[in-house]
């Protein structure tokens, strides 16, 4: 019998890792090859008033908005962001100019000297301030049945607020990119989750015809979100560098460059009003979502439509009220980071369940199921949850894993236990797949197959289980599938690497290229087989009054959490994780694991340790000394396990995994700590600090 | 670009410092950070550099009358190692930085750094250990306490090398040692402390208690030890509200990016106070 | 400063900035471009190589410091028995998913078998703890030692 395409193989890329030869863009060479360093505003707003330059010694460049052949914008969702800073700066690290040339000695040198002067003005930081000027860059609201009258019926009213702080993602490899002329052709290599993305903004800032542009995917070293848009910043400056020196021109980022200048988690504020009726069951919610989307807009839009689409998590809510809106302030601007904004909003519902339980005396999980999402029940947005909801299942196991209730009852006192459940919504918000079209090739040359997609491998697998699933199909090897060169040259545009919807939007595409291909294989030696994405007709969304489904399928989990405080210094340890999930059906059950114990850990960092805050405008946590990801010897065990959900239009059943993982360990973690020391837990980062503060009767 | 030494004995070392003045590398650990510009541009030193990592003189570890004496140069993993090393400290050793970092730094490095959250400065002030300083025409020998004048300085005279620390042949009945750092694995310290006491049928022969972290300098008070001292184990619990108040005076944290002052000076309380719990229930 | 030092079991001679990083000296002069830099201040263990047969964070180890020392790199280390083992174990765990940390993992596992040929869970865990990874969560890197340890008992 054939294996099951669950059953694990060795990943394509790992050997060449473990050698030490994959070449990351920091390890590529170039023929006359240039370095570029950026200066960057030093003040969070103000005028620039004057440039003041060294002589600049010959083969050695500034680069700057005046060299921008196109238009000095980076495009994103909204462009708003200047390539190079003209007039005014609004946040510190904001991109001026580069200095470019062949010795970074020299490029030092002369970054030393150049003269900045500004003319300072009042700048904003917190959401708070922002909140009381108005600073609002976007502002959604969506409704569901008639909350007004709800809250009038309501026979309690309870209201919360929680907070979610910054996160850094942290890839190992720091951002690094490059660029060069081949003939009159661009050519831009680098780091990068969205080869589309970075030539879409180069066709706007290089003024350069289509044909003309190349981006090349190079080996990334984690992304996480990290390098959804910022490598199109990046990109336009080593692009625009090279059309004025008409060198090649790298630019790698330090590791505090990279901390200072590149996108973050939104820093988050969730408000909840939640309206019971007489038998304590939550008949409407106000939610009220504050994200500080730092000084530029770049995704921050969307990243906010996920995190409102979200906030009910995976209850049904008759009457509900949502707002969401996104706050200019003087930081770096906040990106996409695994989940894009929906780990805040869920991170706050959980807690509010959790919360209103205890205030009712009601045990939060049997609480949290009562309010439970069921398949054909209306979400959030008054689309229709299509799928089967197994989460009875999937809360069972996690429940009986753990020893869930039997520890909940024995645990003393500095001792706790949390469950979270959770979903994630598969591909992009909305309308996103529909706008982007993704097309992919699946290309047969006599007894190999070549796999034509703009997906990239960054670690997730994607160069293991692309290829699994047309190889599984076809029954052939999987060494006969050969993954094309991320080159916007070579491939077409089947969306960036972000959303979760790689394996599942992308991969099913293949699946159907690899069936067409299957059924015609005798036909010749050499033929291709092309697909476009189409949405299920049964899937409707108006994004005008953001009703439909928002998805269209959702991936779901539970993870249990057991924590315990020391009583003296309020030091928090993760004793371990037990994590069930329902992806649809794993791909490949090792790669998957190692994904979803990866976000596990990512998530109990964000919900513990990593710290990151601002004072003026500046970073407090600037560098790996200051801003701590777990170690080693700071993750728990995670006992990982899956139920089994396929899904009708995802390849062999399959669903999202990415960014679920990172969902549900940090209201678990949250959970479990207000177990243990019987105090509600508000705001994440949990610190020791924090701890010690709270349990103050102590 | 600057000069520099690499000297083959103590002796060329030492005559080259009397006639120039140089910064002196062993480890690296800390002047490599504190120099640094970037990816491939040199680190900024300022002054001709002289490492002595190397020497052979700097790094032995050996006992006698004195007491036990620790090379300049011995890196931290060769403490852990070596069988004369106190047992606490080689504790307190083992959960500084990461292992590549403990097999490269040295224990001068540690002290000249001179930085209130120096992991082996607690151990030192705590056993009164003595520094060795050496020029080509003297040798001083100095304590711990006095080496250090503040934070990222010390009495080194330009002319000196910093060539063996002595710290008594001594284990202690009862040791106690707790490091707060922001995460379990490879962390600065925020607060940390270090208790020690030789307890023999309930009468308390000696006690020591030094914190880092949670001042300008470490916090090592003889005279609040000495009226600790010669008590019962079990008289301590009663006296402990007393002495934590002494302590909380000579507590003096500040916030940064790692914690903040007022859990930092709750937490060491806390500490001492637990410490103390558990003598008396000797 | 003229050094002289065996990398990979070569001899080097060369003149060099004393106070370089042995990371730039290695990626840039000799082409060794496994060792990563993830952070340049001993944070991550990107940079770890071995020196005299002990992982050292190449990032704040100067150029001076390597006379008549013995240094080794992934390319050097790829070729003997133990970095089969370790391979096999790391490959067979699914230890891999980004790889940028990988090189710095593998020796660092390497010494701290040299050290400890038989650690417990906990002691793998002290031993790599100065290589950060972002994307497994350990738990994986942890199951490669581990079986590397099972395959290779004996050779450390």
């Amino acid at each position: 019998m054939k294996e099951s395409i669950s059953t694990s193989v060795l990943r394509v890329d790992s050997r060449k890792k473990i050698r030490g030869e994959a070449e990351y863009i920091s390890d590529w060479k170039f023929e006359n090859m240039l370095y570029a360093k950026t200066v960057r505003s030093t003040k969070a707003k103000a005028k620039i008033t004057a440039i003041k330059l060294p002589d600049i010694p010959k083969d050695y460049y500034v680069v700057d908005r005046n060299d921008v052949p196109g238009v000095n914008r980076m495009r994103t969702v909204v462009s708003d962001h200047p390539i190079f800073a003209e007039e005014d700066v609004q946040y510190i690290g904001q991109p001026i100019l580069l200095v470019v040339g062949p010795d970074r000695e020299i490029i030092y040198k002369i970054v030393s000297q150049i003269e900045i002067k500004y003319q300072e003005e009042e700048a904003l930081f917190t959401l708070e301030e922002a909140e009381k000027r108005s600073t609002v860059f976007t502002d959604y609201n969506y409704k569901k049945s008639d909350p007004k009258k709800a809250f009038e019926q309501a026979v309690r009213i309870i209201e919360d607020e929680y907070s979610t702080g910054y996160q850094e993602h942290v890839y190992l490899e720091p951002q690094g990119i490059a660029a060069e002329y081949k003939d009159d052709t661009l050519f831009v290599y680098g780091s990068m989750q969205c080869p589309f993305y970075v030539k879409n903004a180069l066709l706007e800032t290089m003024a350069l015809p289509e044909e003309k542009i190349r981006v090349v995917q190079t080996v990334t070293g984690g992304a996480f979100g990290g390098k959804e848009e910022f490598p199109s910043l990046n990109g336009c400056h080593v692009a625009v560098a090279t059309h004025k020196t008409r060198q090649p021109v790298v630019m790698i980022y330090d590791r505090d460059e990279d901390i200072l200048c590149s996108t973050k988690r939104h820093p988050s504020i969730t408000r909840f009003k939640a309206g019971l009726d007489e038998y304590d069951q939550i008949i409407a919610l106000d939610i009220d979502v504050l994200l500080n989307a730092g000084a530029y807009n770049g995704l921050s839009p969307v990243v906010l439509q996920r995190a409102i689409f979200s906030a009910t998590n995976v209850y049904n809510i008759e009457h509900l009220n949502v707002r969401g809106r996104n706050f200019m302030t003087n930081l770096v601007p906040s990106g996409a980071y695994r989940g894009f904004g929906a780990p805040q909003t869920i991170f706050g519902i959980e807690m509010m369940f959790q919360d209103i339980a205890l205030i009712l005396g009601i045990d939060p999980l049997e609480y949290k199921m009562r309010h439970l999402l069921k398949q054909n029940d209306p979400t959030c947005t008054g689309g229709s949850i299509h799928e089967e909801v197994k989460m009875k299942e999937i809360v069972q196991k996690a429940v009986e894993q753990s020893d869930y209730y039997n520890k909940l009852k024995t645990n003393k006192k500095y001792q706790g236990i949390g469950i979270s459940l959770f979903l994630h919504g598969c591909g992009f918000t909305g309308k996103g797949e529909t706008l982007i079209k993704g097309k992919i090739i699946l290309q047969k040359n006599k007894d190999v197959v070549i796999l034509k997609v703009s997906s990239v491998e960054m670690g997730q697998g994607a160069e293991t289980v692309l290829p699994k699933i047309v190889a599984h199909t076809l029954d052939i090897p999987i060494e006969k599938v050969i993954y094309e060169t991320v080159d916007t040259g070579l491939i077409p545009d089947s969306g960036p690497t972000v959303a979760s919807r790689t394996t599942m939007i992308v991969g099913g595409l293949l699946r159907e290229c690899a069936l067409e291909m299957k059924a015609r294989w005798d036909e010749a030696e050499t033929f291709e087989v092309s697909k476009i994405y189409k949405h299920p007709d049964f899937l409707h969304w108006d994004d005008d009054t953001f009703h439909g489904d928002a998805y269209p399928v959702h991936s779901w989990g539970a993870n249990v959490a057991e924590v315990e405080i020391d009583p003296i210094t309020y030091e928090l340890t993760i004793k371990k994780i037990t994590a069930v999930f329902d992806v649809g059906v794993p791909i490949d059950e090792r790669a998957l694991i190692g994904q979803m114990q990866g976000g596990i850990v990512q998530g109990i960092g964000w919900a513990t340790i990593e710290v990151m805050k601002t004072a003026n405008g500046k970073l407090i946590q600037k560098n790996l000394t200051d801003y701590k990801i777990p170690t080693s010897m700071d993750v728990p065990g995670i006992d990982c396990d899956f139920v089994l959900n396929p899904y009708e239009f995802g390849p062999f059943g399959a669903k999202c995994a990415g960014e679920l993982s990172f969902v549900g360990s940090p209201p678990a973690v949250a959970a479990a700590v207000e177990n243990a020391l019987g105090k509600p837990i508000k705001d994440i980062p949990i610190t020791p600090e924090m701890l010690m503060e709270i349990d103050n009767d102590h | 670009m600057v000069k520099a030494y690499r000297p083959n004995t103590l002796t060329e070392a030492l005559e080259i410092l009397s006639t120039e003045k140089c910064t002196i590398m062993a480890g690296g650990t800390d002047l490599m950070v504190q120099r640094a510009r970037g990816s491939a541009v040199l680190p900024g030193f300022d002054r001709p550099l002289m490492f002595v990592g190397h020497l052979k003189e700097l790094q032995k570890i050996y006992q006698d009358e004195e007491g036990i004496h620790i090379g300049a140069a011995a890196i931290l993993t060769d403490m852990m190692e070596h069988e004369l090393i106190p047992g606490i400290f080689k504790e307190m050793i083992g959960q500084m930085a990461s292992p590549p970092t403990r097999n490269m730094a040295t224990i001068a490095g540690n002290i000249c750094n001179a930085s209130p959250a120096g992991d082996t400065l607690p151990y030192l002030y705590a056993v009164n250990a003595q520094i060795v300083l050496q020029s080509t025409d003297q040798k001083r020998i100095i304590a711990t306490r006095d080496f250090i004048i503040s934070p990222k300085k010390t009495c080194i005279k330009p002319d000196e090398i910093l060539v063996k620390i002595i710290i008594p042949a001594k284990e202690y009945s009862n040791n106690y040692y707790r490091k707060l750092g922001q995460r379990k694995g490879m962390s600065l310290t925020k607060v940390s402390l270090l208790g020690m006491a030789d307890v023999v049928d309930g009468n308390i022969l000696d006690l020591h208690i030094a914190l880092g972290s949670v001042a300008a300098s470490i916090v090592h008070s003889p005279k609040i030890e000495k009226s600790m001292i010669s008590k019962k184990a079990g008289e301590i619990k009663e006296m402990a509200e007393e002495i934590v108040k002494q302590y909380a005076d000579l507590i003096r944290p500040i916030d940064d990016a790692r914690s903040t002052a007022i859990y930092r000076k709750k937490a060491s309380l806390r500490l001492i106070k637990d410490f103390m719990e558990n003598i008396s229930q000797e | 400063m003229i050094i002289e030092f065996t990398l990979n079991n070569e001899k080097v001679k060369m003149d060099v900035e004393p106070t370089m990083r042995v990371l730039d000296l290695l990626r840039n002069d000799l082409g060794m471009s496994s060792v990563k830099e993830g952070c340049g201040e001993g944070e991550c263990g990107a940079c770890v190589i071995l020196v005299d047969g002990r992982a050292m964070n190449s990032c704040m180890l100067p150029a001076g410091a390597i006379v008549n020392r013995s240094i080794v790199t992934l390319e050097g280390f790829k070729h003997t028995e133990q970095f089969k083992v370790i391979e096999a174990g790391l490959l067979k765990a699914g230890s891999v998913q980004c790889g940028f940390c990988t090189p710095g993992f593998v020796m660092a596992i390497e010494s701290l078998l040299n050290q400890n040929p038989d650690p417990t869970d906990e002691e793998i865990k002290e031993g790599l703890s100065g290589n950060l990874c972002r994307c497994t969560g350990y738990n994986m890197i942890i199951k490669g030692v581990r079986l590397a340890i099972e395959k290779g008992a004996g050779l450390w």
